[in-house]
């Protein structure tokens, strides 16, 4: 894994995105949140950023959309989806999109851990 | 004889005729002269039984003139105007074998007319009195009268119900000092012992009023020393083997028998009726709460996500704080500022779960004052995910004097929440939908509008809208609107719908502003 490797959280909950960027931290990532896709994408953070983890079902753009739209970037940061919502469609949806890990909230971070270090290692 | 005579007669208010033992009329003054319409030439010289056409008179009267040489009684005669009157008259017999007879008379018709129709009015009150399904109390309030009197001359009473309610004391005093006349037979039915007589409530009304009645008799005595025709409110009295029930007291206080001191009471047994409007309540609440456990399980999904925020999160900060202390030396400062954010998470999880519990519970419900801005607040948070699954925007407005209305909480929410809901699912396939919710007054009333940009409800809907099983979904059993416009009648409001000028449909909930007004801070 990278030194301090900056991550994206993209989550419309506050305290759901506050928790995820304490647990970056305390992986030795450096992690900048965003509440919705459509302020990532405008903050310049996307060309920065080694790994996006971000929420499907937000207002807005969604997460699946959201990694579609880095997919088809010419160097597009990895994206890791999450969601709190039982479906069968979303292994699919998020493997269509280009994510690499789809994660089901609530998840065991170790989890997450594990995501983050393919994501950026592999 | 007959000039001079004549002339006196005539001072004589009442008709006076003078005639012989044979009837030949000998004298008739002016009095008789209107009475009967007749001149006096040609009332002199007839015989009085051809001139009124009834014969000499009843046999008694004639029989008691012969002996005692007088005789009283009413008479019909022909009027002057040919009708029938009723002549009261007075026979007085001259001595002597060849005296003539006097007879005074006074047309008492209209007397009569009057009596009559008294004692058929008495008689009418009498069996209305004893054939009316309601109890009927007639009471002797001479006693409490006098007491009031001698308290409003002592001029120690400026306020009579105020005076009343800081001497409960004087009030059970005038029950006892009230004493019951008469009853009626639906009185002994409704206070009586099973096979009793009345004569047993013929006494004080003081056993028939439970203690927590007595303002409702302060009250009426209230009234009738105020002036008030009457007074009537719903209480709770007790028959005489001290079983309490549900009744309506009704007091009429007449000029007439004011005066006589007595005072005419009804009460009217309530019991089945506030049985069945119980049972009637009884039955909307499982409704009701029927309506919210369905209406959970549509929002099943949503409410899972939202709980599953804060849990999420507090994985999250639980193995954090595991890397912090697995440091070395451990981060002990990053684990302490953890602590609190998962306490804090703890709490959103618990918030979300207390308010799904209170609408899954099945409590009767307890009407209070809810501050109606808390309301829309809670049902946007409680729908918070469909809300923002489903790309809506939310814009509130709320009234700056927070009214409040009394209502119980959890199903006023179930209100909103619902037409919350229905207007998302009708903004299914509308573009940028807008969800707008709002709250205000208008005179005594206030005003819950919930509004959206979907299609609208179609004219030939709505007056079907609140019907039971109406739906114009494929799911739901089309109860809900029902449910809602009950809760909202049982609140004493309403549910109005219609559609919104520029698009989109408008529910309004008009509730009655709570008595006592604003909160401004209620605790939510």
């Amino acid at each position: 894994m990278f030194a301090n490797p900056l991550v994206a959280i993209v989550d419309d909950d506050a305290s759901f995105r506050a928790a995820l960027e304490g647990f970056l931290r305390s992986l030795g990532c450096r992690a900048l949140g965003f509440a919705s896709a459509e302020d990532f994408l405008q903050s310049g953070a996307p060309d920065r950023v080694g790994c996006v983890v971000s929420d499907i079902q937000m207002p807005g753009m969604s997460g699946i959309e959201l990694a579609r739209t880095l997919g088809a970037r010419d160097r597009g940061a990895a994206v890791i989806l999450v969601t709190a919502l039982a479906g069968e469609q979303w292994p699919r949806a998020a493997r269509e999109s280009g994510a690499v890990c789809l994660l089901q909230k609530p998840f065991d971070p170790q989890e997450l851990a594990l995501c983050l270090s393919r994501a950026m290692g592999g | 004889m007959t000039g001079g005579l004549g002339g006196f007669l005539d001072l004589i208010p009442e008709s006076v005729l003078l005639r012989r033992t044979d009837g030949l009329i000998l004298e008739w003054n002016a009095a008789a002269e209107t009475l009967y319409g007749l001149p006096r030439a040609r009332a002199i010289g007839r015989f009085a039984a051809d001139l009124f056409g009834t014969g000499a008179g009843p046999e008694e009267a004639l029989a008691a003139l012969e002996s005692t040489g007088a005789w009283e009684g009413a008479l019909p005669r022909p009027g002057a105007d040919g009708r029938d009157r009723i002549v009261h008259v007075r026979w007085r017999r001259g001595e002597g074998p060849e005296a003539a007879i006097v007879e005074t008379g006074r047309d008492i018709t209209a007397e009569r007319a009057a009596a009559e129709a008294l004692r058929k009015s008495e008689h009418r009150y009498r069996n209305l009195f004893q054939a009316m399904a309601a109890s009927f109390w007639e009471l002797d309030f001479f006693p409490v009268g006098e007491m009031l009197y001698r308290l409003r001359k002592s001029g120690a009473v400026a306020d009579w119900p105020g005076h009343f309610a800081a001497n409960p004391a004087l009030v059970r005093e005038m029950m006892r000092a009230t004493r019951v006349i008469d009853v009626n037979e639906q009185t002994v039915a409704t206070f009586g012992r099973a096979g009793g007589g009345k004569e047993e409530l013929l006494r004080s009304v003081e056993p028939f009023w439970p203690e927590a009645s007595s303002g409702v008799f302060a009250a009426s005595v209230a009234a009738a020393v105020g002036g008030a025709p009457n007074f009537s409110a719903e209480t709770r009295l007790r028959t005489i083997d001290g079983r309490e029930f549900p009744a309506l007291f009704t007091a009429c206080f007449p000029a007439d028998t004011m005066n006589k001191g007595t005072l005419l009471v009804g009460v009217i047994d309530l019991s089945e009726l506030v049985a069945a409007q119980q049972a009637l309540a009884r039955m909307q609440d499982e409704m009701a709460h029927a309506a919210r456990v369905s209406m959970l399980g549509e929002l099943a999904a949503s409410i899972a996500h939202e709980i599953n925020q804060p849990l999420g999160a507090i994985a999250a900060h639980a193995a954090a704080g595991q890397r912090w202390l697995d440091r070395d030396p451990p981060e002990l400062d990053e684990v302490r500022a953890l602590m609190a954010s998962v306490g804090a998470d703890a709490c959103r999880a618990a918030d979300i779960v207390g308010r799904v519990r209170a609408m899954a519970s099945g409590h009767a419900p307890e009407p209070g004052p809810v501050p109606v801005n808390a309301v829309i607040a809670d049902a946007v948070t409680f729908l918070n995910h469909e809300i923002r699954r489903s790309g809506t925007r939310v814009e509130t407005r709320l009234c700056r004097s927070d009214p409040v209305v009394l209502a119980d909480r959890v199903q006023l929410q179930q209100v909103v929440v619902n037409l919350a809901m229905n207007a998302l699912q009708a903004m299914a396939d509308t573009p940028a939908p807008l969800l707008s919710l709002e709250t205000g007054t208008r005179g005594g009333r206030v005003l819950l509008g919930i509004a959206d940009t979907g299609p609208g409800v179609a004219a030939e809907v709505l007056p079907r809208l609140f019907d039971s099983f109406f739906t114009t979904r494929a799911t739901g059993m089309g109860m809900g609107l029902a449910i809602a416009r009950g809760i909202a009648g049982r609140f004493g409001g309403e549910i109005r719908a219609g559609n919104r000028p520029g698009g989109g449909a408008l529910f309004e909930v008009d509730l009655p502003v709570c008595p006592g007004g604003i909160l401004a801070h209620t605790k939510v």
